[in-house]
């Protein structure tokens, strides 16, 4: 019989694996809004989860890209001259994108804030380091984040293919501008639609009753305004009351876009009709959150 | 912040509470000290709302309620950080992996994504779902549900763990784990733990000390060994001269039961005076006193008689 050949000799170690009393340090509140933030993010976007809870925020931020990338490959097959003429501007690509920013709203706002209440994760947050407004602060941020995937990002896709194919702003200042007004547009209009889909979402834990509450919202409140303007009584300020059409009218205002501006409404009545909308949404979120009693 | 030093890791001062017209508190007054401590109470006595104050979820209409000596309703986060806690109901978000959620939960108690996840892996391994903590919660069974929720209070390395109701909707071999983790927990890693419970059984064996809550008041608290020795009685054995011991102790106006070989005599308070009313009775006749001991109460028989009979 052979001797057993010594093995040889290594650095490897067995650590005790195991659960164990915590003394290590501990990070601020900013460490758990961060944590409410990526994962209110990440189950928006489906991410860690089963392909079905992708496809509705894949949908839509595929229609908020495809316009894009069809006006880029018009501007590259057809001379400038004519690509000119064709393409949208970015007051118009913004509204372009009203189809994918209602739908982003109904479909990913709901998932954010109503499931934490309807699956219990909100008193678990409330028994934690986390108070009340820590909790919507980290919520608001990863929407308006969300929101930009389908108003700022698409945009900014869209200026930078029309700087590539020489039909963007001319000249670095020109270009800063534009971006400039794209940002601040994209701002205004993740801002507005996040608050308005947060109060939908502050008075239902049923995600598919603020779904529905918010196209309701959008469309009808936008049907109801242009039926009473087109009766011909009604005020011009009105057609404001169309609340899915209000970040539009400040952004072709910001953009100076005269032909997408509702006719006789002051660029004043319409940033405030802006700024009303979301200070009410805000006071719907904060009321509602303030009442709510955590009771399991 | 570091744990309290002093010896009750929850303390309670005239703690009244109502929900509306309802009054679920009225002076409640207690102390829990160090080790694990059943909160008795029948359904609706208030146990998850005094929980919840606890937790700073709610406030307190009057008095002074303290855990690891700050007061939750205005302490900050630092205070929170140290707390855990297994809500009572089995909601949990169905489609997200329990590594996940224990990882979260550890994160938003401060600690860092590396060290929660670490945290959470280990947790989920001492509560017995190390093989199945990439599982989507919804597929899980209500007793793995319990373990999860066990496992998120534990991770973040608190100094105490408030669950409610933790063995709910468990058969009894899953209960049986249930506690005995519950009991390692405390014994193992030395943190505090108050469980609420209408299962006068399972909080028998496994807490150290109770808390007994009905009708909006702590009826008794303490280390059970404590409560249930001397409330009873005490019983006394004699080698002769039991009728005339007996006699002497009814005259005392104690009530006393004879059986076939000891004298079981009736409760007085303070406890130290019928021991002492034994004592005499039994140098009065010169009997030949065998041993004296006290009656010990049953969990079960405490709580009756401190619930239906006060």
């Amino acid at each position: 019989m052979t001797a057993p050949t010594p093995m040889p000799s290594s650095d490897a170690e067995i650590f005790d694996r195991g659960y164990r009393p915590y003394d290590g340090p501990r990070n601020g509140v900013g460490t758990g809004m961060f944590s409410v933030f990526v994962a209110s993010v990440q189950r928006a976007l489906g991410l860690r989860r089963k392909f079905r809870f992708k496809v509705v925020p894949i949908a839509t931020i595929f229609i908020a890209y495809v316009p894009a990338l069809v006006f880029m490959g018009v501007a590259v097959l057809l001379p400038s001259e004519f690509a000119d003429e064709v393409v949208a501007d970015y007051a118009g690509y913004f509204g372009l994108l009203s189809i994918a920013v209602i739908l982003f709203t109904a479909f990913v706002v709901p998932e954010v804030l109503s499931t934490d209440r309807s699956s219990g994760l909100f008193g678990m947050y409330m028994a934690s380091p986390l108070n009340r407004v820590h909790y919507l602060a980290a919520k608001f941020g990863s929407l308006v984040l969300l929101m930009f995937l389908v108003t700022l990002f698409p945009v900014l896709f869209l200026l930078v293919g029309y700087v590539v194919n020489d039909i963007g702003p001319d000249g670095f200042v020109n270009t800063m501008e534009v971006f400039g007004k794209i940002a601040v547009s994209g701002l205004l209009m993740s801002v507005y639609f996040a608050l308005l889909g947060m109060a939908a979402s502050t008075m239902t834990t049923r995600k598919g009753f603020a779904s529905a509450g918010i196209v309701m919202l959008l469309i009808g409140s936008g049907v109801f305004a242009s039926v009473l303007v087109e009766s011909g009584d009604a005020p011009a300020w009105v057609a404001l009351l169309g609340l899915a059409g209000v970040p539009f009218d400040v952004i072709s205002r910001i953009f100076d876009e005269q032909v997408d501006q509702i006719e006789g409404v002051g660029t004043l009545a319409s940033v405030g009709a802006w700024a009303g909308v979301c200070a009410v949404c805000a006071a719907i979120v904060a009321f509602g959150y303030k009442r709510l009693e955590v009771t399991k | 912040m570091a744990p309290t030093s002093n010896s009750s890791v929850v303390s309670a001062a005239g703690v009244s509470k109502s929900w509306g017209t309802h009054r679920v508190f009225s002076n409640l007054t207690a102390e829990v000290p160090h080790g694990v401590t059943g909160l008795l109470g029948s359904n609706g006595s208030g146990k998850t709302t005094l929980l919840g104050m606890l937790l700073g979820l709610h406030h307190p209409d009057a008095g002074e309620l303290r855990i690891l000596g700050e007061d939750p309703a205005h302490a900050g986060p630092q205070l929170r950080q140290l707390i855990g806690y297994s809500p009572e109901h089995h909601d949990l978000p169905n489609d997200v992996a329990a590594q996940d959620l224990v990882r979260h939960i550890a994160q938003i108690h401060g600690l860092a994504r590396r060290e929660a996840t670490t945290r959470a892996s280990d947790s989920l391994w001492l509560v017995g779902l190390g093989e199945e903590r990439a599982r989507p919660i919804g597929t899980m069974s209500t007793g793995q549900r319990q373990r999860v929720k066990l496992a998120q209070a534990i991770a973040h390395g608190p100094s105490i763990v408030l669950l409610d109701e933790p063995t709910d909707g468990l058969d009894p071999v899953q209960r049986d784990d249930m506690l005995e983790l519950i009991r390692r927990i405390s014994a193992d890693f030395g943190i505090d733990v108050v469980l609420s419970s209408h299962l006068l059984e399972e909080v028998e064996r496994i807490a150290d000390n109770v808390v007994i809550i009905a009708d909006g008041t702590v009826r008794a608290s303490g280390p059970i060994s404590e409560l249930r020795s001397g409330r009873g009685g005490v019983i006394v054995q004699l080698t002769d001269k039991s009728s005339d011991v007996a006699a002497a102790l009814r005259a005392s106006g104690l009530v006393v039961d004879e059986q076939r070989d000891r004298l079981v005599v009736g409760t007085v308070e303070p406890a130290n005076e019928l021991v002492d009313a034994v004592r005499d009775a039994v140098a009065d006749v010169q009997a030949p006193l065998r041993r004296l001991y006290p009656v010990e109460q049953s969990l079960e028989e405490l709580f009756l008689t401190e619930v239906y009979t006060s």
